[in-house]
């Protein structure tokens, strides 16, 4: 009675479940060991039973809870209780028998145990029960038994892994979840599968490998993160576990960043690549909570490893936030290779960023001065970059003056820039003059990174200051006409250079004349360089008569004819030099808008150097002009028309990647210049059309197309409806067909365009409308010709009934755009024009009367049910459809009942509205 | 021990009374064994996931790409149709 009255308090609040716990054990007291203590008239009361007595109470009390819903609190409660009682009354016995001989093979028996083993002999076979709550309960039970108490007996251990171990396949997730729980524990102290040591390692592992399996597969969310949080971190399992930061769901990864890897200890740990990945996958997760939490973790808790505090406190919560600590800083990009992550498509910038953000202490205890400067390495200069970056981009402008304030001005920053492109050109001659070698070689990586982030904080300066703007002007000039310069150090000096120009037609033409100098003096190097070069290489490969370690690159050291080999070594420096032309001017052109036959120097550039390049016999070269020349088509629209052929070609017989630069060329071409070139041009749209059907042999190829032709449709490039209602057509089969299941990029790009465009503009939901049961048709087909038996089908297609299910969607006329719409609206729902799936409607029909297979119109013939139908269509369309529907009816047009309900439908809500404009 | 000792709240929460015997009711939904075990398990089928529930690599598909040029991805495709006449690209513009 009185333990029925504690577990009546214990359900209400956990709060006073130790003091509940205290009660309960000195009636337990009382029962077992007699009248100890007689004082307490509850405790005198309860000696007149015996422990028998009380164990049958207590089991009994623990039966109520079993049917009880997930839903309810009190079960937990209660749970939760049993479970610390059991914990007190073990640790309570073991007080009173002294401490439990480690080597025993067998436990002591105690009440409290005794009190455990009939529990979990009682609640065992209810593992097995019919009733779902029943199983959720006792499995929830047993967990939390396993959880709270420190030893089992054996035999009971076993019987509970097994018993637990069936749960882990219970229909019900819940279960499944608390099974879960209970054998994560087990799995973690293999020393509790003694006596039988030998075997006990293979239990344990067995149960692990169990449990990592169910962690991959479970179909329930809940399961894999119950999982996750506490399945026990080992090297075995640890890869299965980070894995998880690519779960399905979203609440899964965050746990990833915001419990496994706060519990995981120092992230110095985990290899590289892994550390790499991870704040990848975190920091550009879909879901905005999984980003945060995994910024959270670079700025607290990564860096706070490097910056040395103790370990944190078991809640994952750092102790104490360390002070800001530069070296701590460094280490932290250092662990993140920010050589590779720091990169211009890299992590560390978005990590940078956020650290930036959240970390005001760090942000306020930056010095850059000249000794910082001085002595600049990948890391260091990341820090300075990515803090000016901060500061320029974000806070809408309030840490503008942090970012003056810590910065060197224009003319330092310049000096800085200067001295460390001394140092990158230098290494690279003393590389080529030396050969390759290693230390040497991730030497120049270095300083090359240096310079490119040095560039990058120019980018952002401001010139206003004419000293500084000399300076950084002439320092990249001369810069630019270095050969040896590399090509993301030029192509950010060449964007600097434009930025230093002024951004009018006249800045533009300023820019142009002195990046084509620089072009003029690198060229020049061949001039230069070849007749000295001559020389030098004849002495060169004279006095080395042995030949292995010629300098100039084509050399081939066997090669028997000095000339050859000379004249092999010139059209190489040729090449290359050519090759490094192009590239600035690629660069240049890749910065300017106007109009190219007004400006002299563009005119020159394309004549001399573009167009030969174009015509040349090197590869290589050919396809680089083969860009620039794209890009002057883009500043010139005659250009353009004379070289469509051209471009078209290039995609006809090219490889991949120059079937794609063809593509993007065509298509920015066709953006710039409108569509008339694509009507005067019917062979254009063929390269389009195939270039979207070629997913099986080129999916980047088909990749580049997607994109394309979503361009081109979204910009309303294309005009004409035959042409728009082709790649469309196109787009949403290769949406939705097989061959482009594998194809992450087409099937991404259409899931983000396809809505877009239908919800963009009423014109587009009726251009999707033409074309929806076209393709709806032609995917139909596509599924027919898989064999029934063909399993994998739906794996790599959903089903008809989805897709058309997702066209009615994108053509529902209340989902899309319009000005009016947009205005505050009135007060309750208004009606909108629902033309679109009227005539959709009105197709339906056509084809229903039409000659398609049978299970097709059952599919079309549903959707009639579906379509939103309002007062607010056009009269006319609204009375046409509405006659066919009624023609339909009467003929009896449909036979199945899906379809016939569906009919009727659509019957009686165009009835009802047609009924309203006859009476007005 | 199973002396009524009758404690009645008003039952707002939910609570469950610990005094009374069982109900025959209950029992039954407690001691009721399920016909087998495959009754209460999950389908075979549903043991492996072919995707192990991972998501597919990201693309990071935005609006960004749709509306920049390939060759010039930092020039907007300007508006040039609504312009007419000569080739508009915002791109010293944007830059600043």
């Amino acid at each position: 009675a009185q333990v029925a009255a504690v577990f009546r308090e214990a359900q209400r609040t956990t709060a006073s479940h130790r003091k509940l716990a205290v009660t309960l054990r000195k009636l337990q007291e009382a029962c077992c060991y007699g009248p100890t203590s007689t004082k307490k008239s509850a405790a005198s009361a309860a000696s007149d039973f015996s422990e028998d007595d009380f164990n049958a109470e207590f089991v009994r009390c623990v039966l109520r809870v079993m049917p009880i819903k997930k839903s309810e609190g009190v079960g937990e409660k209660t749970i939760r209780f049993i479970g610390l009682f059991l914990r007190h009354a073990v640790d309570k016995d073991n007080e009173a028998v002294g401490e439990p001989d480690e080597d025993a093979s067998t436990m002591p028996e105690t009440p409290g145990t005794r009190l455990t083993t009939l529990l979990i002999e009682t609640i065992l076979p209810l593992l097995a029960a019919k009733d779902k709550f029943v199983r959720y309960r006792s499995t929830q039970l047993i967990s939390h038994i396993i959880n709270s108490l420190d030893a089992i007996d054996d035999d009971l251990f076993q019987k509970l892994r097994s018993g637990l171990l069936k749960r882990i396949r219970d229909k019900e997730a819940m279960v499944r979840a608390q099974a879960v729980l209970g054998l994560g524990r087990l799995a973690g102290n293999p020393v509790e599968a003694e006596p039988e040591s030998d075997n006990s390692d293979d239990a344990a592992s067995g149960l692990l490998e169990k449990l990592v399996d169910v962690l991959q597969n479970d179909p329930s969310a809940d399961v894999r993160r119950q999982l996750l949080v506490n399945l026990p971190i080992l090297p075995t399992t640890l890869p299965f576990l980070l894995e998880r930061a690519r779960d399905q769901d979203a609440a899964t990864r965050r746990a990833v960043y915001s419990r496994l890897l706060p519990a995981l200890g120092d992230f110095r740990h985990l290899s590289l690549s892994m550390r790499e990945k991870l704040l990848r996958w975190g920091l550009r997760d879909r879901d905005e909570n999984v980003r945060k939490a995994a910024g959270r973790l670079f700025r607290e808790r990564w860096i706070e490893d490097c910056a040395g505090t103790p370990p944190p406190a078991e809640t994952g919560q750092p102790a104490e936030v360390s002070p800001p600590n530069l070296d701590a800083l460094l280490e932290l990009l250092e662990r993140v290779d920010v050589l590779n992550s720091g990169g211009e498509n890299g992590v560390a910038l978005e990590a940078m960023r956020g650290f930036w953000e959240g970390r005001p202490d760090y942000r306020e205890a930056m010095v850059f001065d000249d000794a910082f400067f001085e002595t600049l390495s990948s890391e260091s200069v990341f820090v300075v970059r990515t803090f000016n970056d901060f500061c320029r981009n974000e806070g809408d402008g309030k840490f503008e003056s942090l970012a003056e304030d810590k910065l060197p001005e224009v003319t330092k920053v310049a000096f800085y820039l200067e001295r460390y492109i001394k140092v990158l050109i230098d290494a690279i001659k003393r590389l080529e003059e030396q050969g390759v070698d290693e230390d040497e070689e991730g030497d120049t990586v270095e300083q090359e990174f240096i310079v490119e982030q040095l560039l990058h904080i120019a980018l952002t300066l401001d010139y206003s200051d004419e000293v500084g703007r000399r300076k950084m002007f002439s320092l990249l000039r001369q810069t630019l006409s270095i050969p040896e310069l590399p090509e993301d150090a030029t192509k950010l000096t060449v964007a600097v250079l434009r930025d230093i120009c002024a951004p009018d037609a006249a800045g533009e033409k300023e820019f142009c004349s002195i990046v084509l100098e620089a072009v003029a003096d690198v060229h020049d190097t061949i001039v230069d360089d070849v007749p000295e070069n001559d020389d030098e290489s004849f002495h060169s490969a004279r006095s080395e008569v042995s030949g292995d370690s010629t300098p100039t690159r084509g050399g081939k050291s066997k090669s028997p004819e000095l000339s050859e080999e000379e004249a092999a070594a010139k059209a190489m420096k040729e090449i290359l030099i050519n090759m490094k032309c192009l590239h600035i001017v690629q660069c240049m052109l890749s910065n300017v808008s106007g109009d190219l036959q007004q400006n002299e120097h563009l005119v020159g550039m394309l004549n001399n150097l573009v167009v030969p390049a174009v015509r040349s016999h090197e590869a290589p070269v050919r396809e680089r002009g083969l860009v620039c020349l794209g890009l002057c088509s883009l500043l010139d629209r005659s250009l353009a028309e004379e070289n469509l052929t051209l471009f078209m070609h290039f995609f006809t017989k090219g490889h991949t990647a120059l079937q794609i630069t063809a593509l993007h060329i065509l298509t920015d071409i066709l953006n710039v210049h409108g569509a008339q070139l694509l009507s005067s041009n019917p062979t254009l749209l063929k390269v389009y059309i195939k270039a979207l059907r070629s997913g099986a042999r080129h999916p980047e190829v088909q990749a580049a197309a997607t994109v394309a032709a979503s361009k081109l449709l979204l910009g309303r490039v294309v005009s004409d409806h035959e042409v728009s209602a082709e790649l469309l057509k196109t787009l949403v089969i290769a949406h939705f067909e097989p061959a482009s299941a594998g194809n992450q990029s087409v099937r991404q790009a259409l899931n983000y365009f396809l809505p877009v465009f239908c919800y963009a503009r009423p014109e587009n939901q009726d251009l999707m409308r033409s074309v929806a049961l076209d393709a709806l048709h032609t995917l139909y087909n596509v599924r027919e010709g898989f064999d029934d038996d063909d399993a994998d089908i739906d794996d790599e297609m959903v089903s008809l009934t989805t897709i058309a299910a997702c066209l009615v969607d994108w053509t529902d006329p209340r989902k899309c755009y319009s000005p009016a719409a947009a205005a505050p609206a009135g007060v309750g729902e208004k009606h909108v024009n629902a033309d679109v799936h009227l005539n959709l409607a009105r197709d339906i029909l056509e084809r229903l009367g039409g000659n398609v297979p049978k299970e097709e119109k059952k599919i079309i013939a549903a959707l009639l049910g579906k379509l939103y139908v309002s007062p607010a269509s056009s009269e006319h369309t609204t009375r046409e459809v509405y006659a066919a529907v009624c023609e339909a009816v009467d003929g009896q047009l449909l036979s199945d009942a899906t379809g016939r309900n569906a009919l009727y439908k659509i019957h009686v809500s165009l009835g009802k509205i047609v009924n309203t404009l006859d009476a007005a | 021990p199973t002396e009524p000792t009758r404690q009645r709240k008003e039952k707002q929460p939910f609570e469950i009374d610990f005094a009374p015997p069982l109900d025959p009711a209950v029992v039954d939904a407690i001691y009721t064994q399920a016909s087998s075990n495959s009754a209460i398990s999950l389908p075979k089928k549903d043991w492996k996931s072919k995707s192990r529930n991972l998501l597919p690599d990201d693309k990071h598909f935005s609006s960004k790409q749709l509306l920049s040029l390939f060759l010039k991805p930092k020039a907007r495709m300007g508006r040039r149709r609504i312009l007419g006449g000569s080739s508009w690209i915002g791109n010293a513009d944007s830059q600043r």
